[in-house]
């Protein structure tokens, strides 16, 4: 370590005790009298800190430091010292007597600042910008480029890789309804899983080597051992296998069972065989490419299989609901239910993900058909007279001949949901479809409100009757301010159309707590309740296969 | 008797006048300040400085505020811990969330009054503290 020296003609204790804190730093004594020389004539010096009491000394210490590019700290008996070392440009200052810490901060701080030109600030820019580029800050792995190059030599001594390529698929709501922090959590939640992975499994003889794309998909380059043949294609399978079931209980365990179910990754392969005559990165970059072909098209049977599935749960109605409970804020008594309708086949448990593969395959009427009335018919037993039932529904869907205001006995007990984000294409039609409704006694609530960037006008037009806040917005509101501000700006605007505020996504008791203080005039999430749901109806089984 | 530390803080803005204020009024409240003119140096001084709070002026030449706040808040040691203070009006409901999709914290409306500066610096130091505990 390359020893630093602080000049300084000061006795005091304090700044012995600063510079110890400071890694190579050594301090070197002079008197008041030399101490201009010896900034002009000291090699090594990396800073001066001058007692500034004397100010024609004072001066000319600045200047020769200034002239040598040597950042200089003022030590300020008094305010007239201060003001002085103000106006001769010094680079920092303090208040004496004062702590080790505080000297030590300002040394640091004076040689940062002490960079003769622009030049070198912007070259200590690029470096720090560079350095995000090398390695993802999000899960701390290395970026492809960086990859290719450790494992070059390795490649060309072995002969061969096998690029694993992990497609970690997620529904692409998962942003709107929860956040990009949420996104950006579940992220290093999976980079850390597969890095434990890679520390246990078995193929740790070989090089395993993971890279992460910033689009939110891993690669792996694994070069077998030397001397041990390369894996087989069910050695690799079986990893494979392994991994997914890792990161998928890593993800259920830390973020919960419905961000789970968002979750997807599907894991292609390609085997690439060194070649003197192709230049080394082609081969790798292709290599990538297949792999990547191979996931998608693994990912696409999947989504095949699911739009069987939901095929066959509608023939079925083989759809469950869970009441989610929503709770006045003042007294935690039960205002009504959320119904959140899910598949009984584990591949469509997830309503996002139910109606993602409804909209692919244009079942989405149907499909919310049957979600609505197996919602309602649970009202009778699952909720109490006078709770509300708050009912889902697609604003597509009041385009549904088959949707109409007739389906409830009770109306004046039904809040019809529509999200905000979803766009109305033709809107005096739905606000005349709307208007048919509340004569009926059905209330609205808008969801997800303010949520888009069309701030709180659109949300007037609807003159909803609740307001439901996006779950981003909730997500640790007790610590961000904006948020903070956001929901009583929200909160004062359902007061003056006479609407009420719904939280969505209360986990902890410090986001209850702020949104209690915000006025919210009603709650929803697991740190009040655990969702509640129906027996499940029997799924018809399928003629059994033998073998 | 120990003092306790005063987390420092990082004064971005390029009006020299305003940040001359700005850190006068918040030294005599104790708070080591470093001061940077611009996006630019703002962003060279961030890792030796490693300031508890940041109050950055959004209109500046060059990088722009949001730029710096999204530097910073991506940063991977730093990045986590950091308060950027966007100083800025915040009028429209679109700016706030837009602020939020850049990772701000928290902002201010020019022109402030130093006392409210002050607060605002206080209630995000104190929501750190909480969080690192």
């Amino acid at each position: 370590m390359i020893d630093s020296t602080l000049l300084t003609d000061s006795d005091q204790e304090a700044i012995d005790k600063a510079v110890g804190q400071l890694d190579g730093w050594r301090v070197e004594r002079v008197s008041s009298a030399e101490l201009g020389t010896a900034v002009s004539n000291a090699n090594g010096v990396r800073a001066v800190l001058v007692g500034g009491d004397d100010p024609s000394i004072l001066r000319d210490v600045v200047e020769r430091a200034h002239l040598a590019g040597t950042p200089v700290i003022v030590s300020c008996a008094d305010d007239t010292i201060r003001r002085r070392a103000v106006e001769l440009r010094a680079e920092e200052w303090y208040r004496c007597p004062t702590e080790p810490e505080e000297i030590a901060q300002r040394i640091r701080a004076a040689v940062a600042r002490g960079y003769p030109h622009a030049q070198a600030a912007s070259d200590r820019v690029e470096r720090v910008e560079y350095e995000q580029m090398l390695h993802d800050s999000l899960t701390g792995l290395p970026t492809l480029p960086v990859m290719i190059e450790r494992s070059r030599a390795l490649f060309k001594e072995r002969g061969e890789l096998v690029v694993l390529y992990l497609n970690f698929v997620r529904y692409s709501k998962i942003e709107e309804i929860y956040g990009w922090e949420k996104l950006d959590a579940v992220l290093e939640t999976t980079a850390a899983a597969v890095r434990e992975f890679l520390d246990d499994t078995a193929m740790s003889t070989s090089r395993l080597m993971v890279s992460f794309t910033n689009d939110d998909d891993f690669i792996f380059f694994h070069v077998p051992a030397a001397g041990v043949a390369g894996p087989t294609e069910n050695e690799i399978t079986e990893m494979v296998a392994r991994l997914q079931r890792h990161v998928g209980s890593r993800i259920e365990t830390q973020h919960g069972e419905d961000i789970a179910a968002l979750f997807d990754i599907y894991v292609g392969r390609a085997h690439v065989y060194y070649n003197p005559k192709i230049r080394l990165e082609r081969l790798i970059y292709r290599g990538i490419r297949e792999a990547a072909n191979a996931s998608r098209s693994i990912e696409e049977l999947e989504r095949a299989r699911r739009v069987a599935d939901l095929r066959s749960s509608l023939r079925d109605r083989a759809v469950y609901v869970d009441y989610h409970p929503i709770v006045i804020t003042e007294t935690q008594e039960i205002f009504g239910y959320e119904a959140l309708a899910r598949g009984v086949m584990r591949s469509l448990r997830s309503p996002e993900v139910m109606f993602d593969v409804a909209a692919e395959a244009d079942l989405v009427w149907e499909l919310s058909r049957l979600c609505r009335s197996r919602a309602i018919e649970g009202m009778d037993t699952q909720l109490r007279d006078k709770q509300l039932l708050f009912l889902n529904v697609d604003p597509h869907d009041f385009s549904d001949p088959a949707f109409n205001e007739n389906e409830v006995k009770y109306p004046e007990r039904v809040v019809i949901e529509i999200t905000e984000r979803t766009a109305i294409k033709d809107y005096p039609k739905f606000r005349e479809r709307l208007r048919i409704f509340r004569e009926r006694g059905f209330r609205f609530a808008v969801d997800d409100a303010g949520s888009g960037y069309a701030g709180l006008g659109s949300i007037a037009n609807l003159e909803p009757d609740f307001i439901k806040l996006d779950i981003s917005l909730i997500n640790a509101i007790d610590t961000n301010f904006i948020k903070q501000n956001l929901v009583e700006t929200m909160v004062r605007f359902a007061n003056d159309h006479g609407a009420m505020v719904i939280a969505e996504g209360v986990e902890r008791a410090e986001e209850f707590k702020a949104v209690k203080d915000l006025g919210v005039h009603l709650v929803q999430g697991f740190f009040l309740h655990r969702p509640s749901h129906l027996p499940q109806p029997v799924l018809r089984t399928p003629s059994a296969v033998p073998g | 008797m120990n003092k306790p530390q005063m987390p420092p803080i990082l004064v971005v803005d390029d009006n020299h006048d305003n940040a001359e204020i700005i850190r006068q009024y918040l030294e005599i409240h104790g708070y080591p300040i470093t001061v940077a003119h611009s996006g630019d140096e703002a962003i060279a001084l961030f890792e030796t400085v490693r300031p508890a709070v940041v109050l950055l002026d959004v209109m500046m030449p060059g990088r722009d505020g949001w730029d710096v706040c999204r530097v910073m808040k991506q940063h991977p040691t730093l990045g986590r811990s950091v308060r950027v203070i966007m100083v800025t009006a915040l009028d429209e409901w679109q700016d706030k969330r837009e602020a939020l999709q850049i990772g701000a914290d928290d902002y201010v409306e020019k022109p402030f009054d130093l006392p409210t500066l002050a607060a605002t610096i206080q209630r995000n130091l104190e929501v750190q503290r909480a969080v690192a505990s």
